[in-house]
């Protein structure tokens, strides 16, 4: 892959001065329904990361001017990446989304998409540990084509939806394409697979990316009433009843989610992380729950101090769904649970919500520590039992409750202490620590909080609402708090529960009427029905297609030795590429007859491509026998098979001329008149009976032999190199036809076409003369002449008829070797292989020691005198009458 | 993760020519229908993903030539398949009487299937010549489902393929549990070979 080593560079290119592409890889964007290819860089830019997003009008690119950058999405705190490997999928699926933007890639499992993956990580955690307010991303407005928007306008907008008409007419190509392929799902341009785009191959990602972009259309919005309640119990059991915290509202809420902090200080609950506490806290919660609900706990977790309980009214608890706890401990060392957090989510109905309650590290001064905390918490908490793990930020909703240790500091004690008693929070929320570090972006980025208009819940004596007249004489301070992220949730209420008085901290609860989406089933259904049927349709559409100019090719007129072809255009009519292949029908052991030649049998179209085949009817003395005999005919059902789809056949027909070719010699000698003369029925009859209509006296060889023979015997004694110079197929084809037709005409072609159309014609008979059955014993004879001749005499009559009279014919052209320069051995030799024709199953195998066997047999022949034969008298060489 | 469907089944179309196997097909994968008849020389399939009683089926259904010559070749590829629709044309008798034929090929070239009987071109009364009633007993005879359809009006095409697709999934389903039930054999109590009759 020496391009994508460039890739780096091309990249570069295409950035500006101080933006450094870090990581760089290929990757397919599931557009609509289709994939298409584009390259993904994660760039920096002075501390800040943005995954840049190119289209390239060709790939690899080779050139920057190659590229357009179709999105940049900013590394921020919206920026979500999430891998989806899933076990049956070959692809790695990678998810990325910033706000409402859901992208997701296929990418090539491996070591590339690994380090992607894991820079793009790196990049979202090192933005976690940034301290100080969020990044800005200054740098990529000059890419959202207009300068005042800010980072999270950047997010959605695609270069194509800029007005900047200068930057419209520069244009590059790559960027036209941009247009191009924007176009409306689920029409593919054919232009877009060209470009690389294909169809899809697992759809199960492609299915939950499409049915998480419908969301809207089958879910609808419930408000269910969330009770969020913190107390931090400085140790100690419960004296009192609860409920004047947890049922203080008319209504009974639906769900409640509260913590505790300090639920036990002892040094056994610190070291073994067990306590009596939970229990007694816990039934205390169940006491005073609201009495208007029937509430059940759906998780209850616990770090040394810190507890949460989810209750949920039992109404509800049937569309709550994988429920998960985790806990983070950022006490002594930055581990122990003494501070930290502990975390439930859950799933109700089709929206994730988080609880988390923390207990932040203490002390006035230490807000910076506490900040950390908050991150810590952030960037190690996750529940890892989902695959990809969750983290808090991948919820819908999240509620963070707890001990948030925030002081009220830079002011005189009795200046806040004048400013409660007037109940004048707005001025005295200045001085709050909290409040000064979120608006100074350093913590809860991106939560909110409800105004507050109770009193600092910290420090009190304990069992009175007076304040701390300990000598430490703290001052007031909203310790315990409740803030929280995502969308549709309103606040009711936010307020302190001074009644209680049992800790030095006293409750804070927080009520909301938070909006859950909530699937309509039957809507549910109808979209995943449309997405189904969509990528059904689109599965239907991407099938291999093809279309052929003709399913039923028809050969006028074939004869024997004689090809003919015709040409069958395949046309890709389809989407994508199609493999094709003749194939095996039934039990066949070639995908056609053996007097028909397919070429090429098995191609490759692309989209739009037509390729031409052959189809070649070729009946040489393999096939013609069955075809004269009329076991065979020519008519052949050929099944084209496209690769992954349909099967297309094609009928083959031809009408065969029967020839004295491919006949046997028992037929022939019955046949007087040229074979084409007798009706096709009668030579079937022939060759199943091999007995002549109407009593005709059989001749002793068929007449076709001695016509060829006779000629030569008349004028070819003398020709040299008779047998073995070979004749014109053009000839060939003439003498055939002056034998099958008959004609007054002399006997037409040269002497040698003579003598190859009476090799051809011997050859091709359906037995040979010495049958199959007899050959090895004529072999094991072949040394000894006796033997072989009484093999001879033993052979049918009228092979061996045949046999004798062309030995006799062979012996007198001998005679004449002075002059036509012929000797036995070669004559022997040429005749052997046709005499004891190979037998046609692929185990006879021909070698040379067997052809000399066959040479020496018929050798015998040639130089013995055959006189003591009795024979016809008509086989006799000469002119008959 | 979620998977792309529960079960995939293959099912087969046959049927004289002309009955209108491939528009059934087209009607249903792709709802569609073309007044142009394009005979099928071959055998084609379309994929279709359906939900039935909360389980995804994947269908993937094959139109089969329907001329006579190309019968010893359509016949090999019953195999595998999870059930066949065997489609008559209500306008033409001969169609009609062909379907023992077609229900005779089944047999010959499956092991266990599912069957069903669908008479198409249901949108003409006027030239309707085969009756409901004849073929409800026939089909009743052979123990076999029927289904009166127009893959042109779009009338009861999604249905017939639901129901020969309960149908294979019942069967699936009878499969296992019987399967299921061999497992676990109570030696004390000898199988029973009365079995409760499942509803049709």
């Amino acid at each position: 892959m020496s391009t994508s080593q460039d890739l780096p560079g091309i990249i570069q290119a295409k950035l500006s001065s101080g933006e450094a592409a870090i990581t760089v890889h290929e990757a397919s964007l599931m557009q609509g329904w289709v994939r298409a290819s584009r390259i993904l860089a994660l760039v920096e830019h002075e501390n800040e990361c943005a995954l840049f997003i190119f289209i390239s009008s060709r790939m690899p690119p080779e050139v920057f001017t190659d590229l357009a950058i179709e999105r940049v999405i900013p590394v921020d705190a919206d920026f979500k990446c999430e891998i989806d490997a899933g076990e049956q999928s070959v692809d790695v699926y990678v998810n990325i989304s910033s706000r409402k933007l859901k992208l997701l890639f296929e990418m090539i499992p491996g070591l590339k998409t690994n380090n992607f993956v894991s820079e793009i990580m790196r990049s979202m955690e090192a933005l976690s540990k940034r301290r100080g307010p969020p990044p800005e991303f200054q740098w990529l407005h000059k890419y959202s084509g207009s300068s005042n928007r800010n980072s999270a306008d950047c997010v959605a907008s695609s270069l194509d939806t800029s007005d900047d008409d200068a930057f419209k007419a520069s244009k590059t190509e790559a960027e036209k394409m941009l247009d191009i392929l924007d176009s409306p799902d689920i029409v593919v341009p054919r232009q877009s697979i060209a470009q690389g785009a294909t169809p899809i191959a697992a759809r199960e990602s492609v299915i939950r990316h499409q049915m998480s972009m419908k969301e809207d259309d089958y879910t609808f919005t419930q408000t269910l009433r969330m009770f969020i309640g913190t107390w931090n119990v400085n140790g100690l059991p419960p004296s009192s009843s609860l409920t004047p915290w947890l049922a203080s509202d008319l209504e009974p809420p639906d769900i409640y989610a509260i913590g505790f902090q300090e639920l036990d200080l002892s040094k056994e609950a610190f070291l073994f992380n067990d306590t009596p506490r939970e229990e007694e806290w816990r039934k205390a919660v169940m006491a005073g729950l609201h009495p208007g609900g029937k509430y059940r706990q759906v998780a209850l977790v616990r770090l040394v101090g810190m507890m949460l309980i989810l209750l949920v009214e039992e109404k509800h608890v049937k569309h709550v769904r994988n429920a998960a706890f985790e806990t983070v401990g950022t006490g002594i060392m930055g581990k122990m649970g003494n501070k930290g957090g502990v975390a439930i989510r859950v799933e109700i109905h089709n929206t994730s919500i988080c609880f988390v309650n923390s207990h932040l590290a203490a002390h006035v001064e230490e807000y910076e520590r506490r900040n950390q905390d908050y991150h810590d918490i952030c960037s190690r908490l996750s529940f890892s039992k989902f695959a990809p793990v969750k983290c808090i930020k991948d919820h819908d909703q999240i509620y963070w409750l707890g001990d948030l240790n925030y002081r009220i500091t830079e002011v005189e004690i009795n200046t806040v202490r004048d400013l409660i008693n007037q109940n004048y929070f707005p001025a005295l929320i200045q001085y709050d620590q909290l409040h000064r570090q979120r608006s100074q972006n350093n913590v809860f980025e991106g939560y909110h909080e409800g105004a507050i208009t109770f009193k600092p819940t910290y420090k009190y004596d304990p069992g009175t609402d007076d304040w701390d007249s300990s000598e430490k004489n703290r001052a007031p301070a909203w310790c315990d708090r409740v803030l929280w992220r995502g969308d549709g949730i309103e606040q009711k209420e936010y307020r302190s529960h001074p009644i209680l008085k049992t800790s030095d901290h006293k409750p804070v609860s927080a009520l909301f009427d938070s909006q859950v989406r909530v699937i309509d089933v039957v809507k549910y259904r109808k979209v995943h029905e449309e997405v189904m049927k969509k990528l059904d349709k689109l599965e239907n559409e991407f099938l291999p297609q093809v279309t052929v100019d003709n399913t039923e090719i028809i050969f006028d007129i074939v004869r024997y030795l004689e090809p003919q072809s015709q040409e069958l255009i395949i046309a890709n009519t389809g989407q994508v590429p199609v493999q094709f292949e003749f194939i095996k029908k039934l039990d066949d052991s070639k995908c056609c007859k053996e007097w028909l030649n397919i070429d090429p049998p098995v191609s490759f179209i692309m989209p739009g491509e037509k390729c031409d085949v052959k189809l070649e009817v070729f009946v040489d003395k393999k096939s013609a026998f069955k075809l004269n005999s009329g076991v065979d005919k020519l008519y052949d059902i050929l099944v084209l098979h496209l690769e992954g789809g349909k099967d297309i056949f094609i009928t083959v027909t031809g009408n065969y001329e029967r020839s004295c070719f491919g006949s046997s010699l028992e037929a022939l000698v019955h046949v007087s008149v040229p074979v084409r003369e007798i009706p096709i029925g009668k030579l079937v009859e022939l060759e199943t009976t091999k007995e002549a209509p109407g009593g005709m006296e059989p001749y002793p060889i068929p007449k076709e032999i001695w016509f060829l023979v006779d000629h030569l015997y008349r004028h070819g004694l003398k020709k040299q190199n008779l047998f073995l110079l070979p004749g014109l197929h053009s000839e060939l084809l003439a003498i055939r036809n002056w034998l099958d037709n008959g004609s007054s005409e002399p006997l037409p072609g040269s002497l040698h076409s003579i003598a190859e159309a009476l090799l051809l014609l011997l050859d091709s008979t359906s037995e040979p003369i010495v049958p199959f059955n007899l050959q090895s014993v004529c072999l094991g004879a072949s040394s000894n002449y006796l033997q072989c001749k009484q093999i001879v005499v033993q052979l049918p009559e009228y092979r061996k008829n045949v046999f004798l009279y062309l030995c006799f014919f062979l012996q007198e052209l001998l005679s004449h070797a002075n002059e036509n320069g012929l000797d036995a051995k070669t004559l022997a030799t040429v005749f052997g292989g046709i005499f004891l024709r190979d037998s046609p199953r692929p185990s006879a195998r021909a070698n040379s020691t067997v052809d000399r066997k066959k040479a020496n047999f018929v050798y015998h022949f040639l130089v013995n005198d055959l006189s003591d034969y009795v024979v016809s008298k008509a086989l006799h060489l000469g002119p008959s009458s | 993760m979620v998977q792309e469907y529960d079960h995939l089944f293959k099912l087969l179309i046959i049927g004289d020519s002309g009955v209108g196997k491939s528009s059934l097909l087209l009607r249903f994968a792709d709802n569609t229908f073309s007044g142009s008849y394009i005979t099928t020389i071959g055998v084609d399939f379309k994929i279709r993903t359906i939900d039935i009683e909360g389980e995804k089926v994947k269908l993937q259904i094959w139109d089969t030539a329907g001329q006579e010559r190309f019968r010893t070749i359509t016949s090999t590829y019953y195999r595998g398949t999870h059930g066949v629709i065997v489609v008559y044309d209500v306008t033409n008798g001969d169609s009609f009487a062909n379907v023992k034929r077609w229900l005779h090929e089944i047999e010959q070239n499956c092991e266990v299937v599912n069957r069903i009987l669908v008479g198409n071109k249901n949108d003409a009364p006027d030239r309707k010549v085969v009756l409901t009633e004849d073929a409800q007993r026939f089909a009743d005879q052979m123990n076999i489902q029927l289904f009166e359809t127009s893959a042109k009006d779009n009338i009861n095409v999604e249905e017939m393929f639901m129901a020969i697709t309960k149908q294979v999934l019942r069967a699936k389903q009878e499969t296992k549990e019987k399967q299921a039930d061999q497992g676990t054999v109570n030696i004390r109590k000898p199988p029973s070979k009365k079995k409760n009759k499942c509803c049709q």
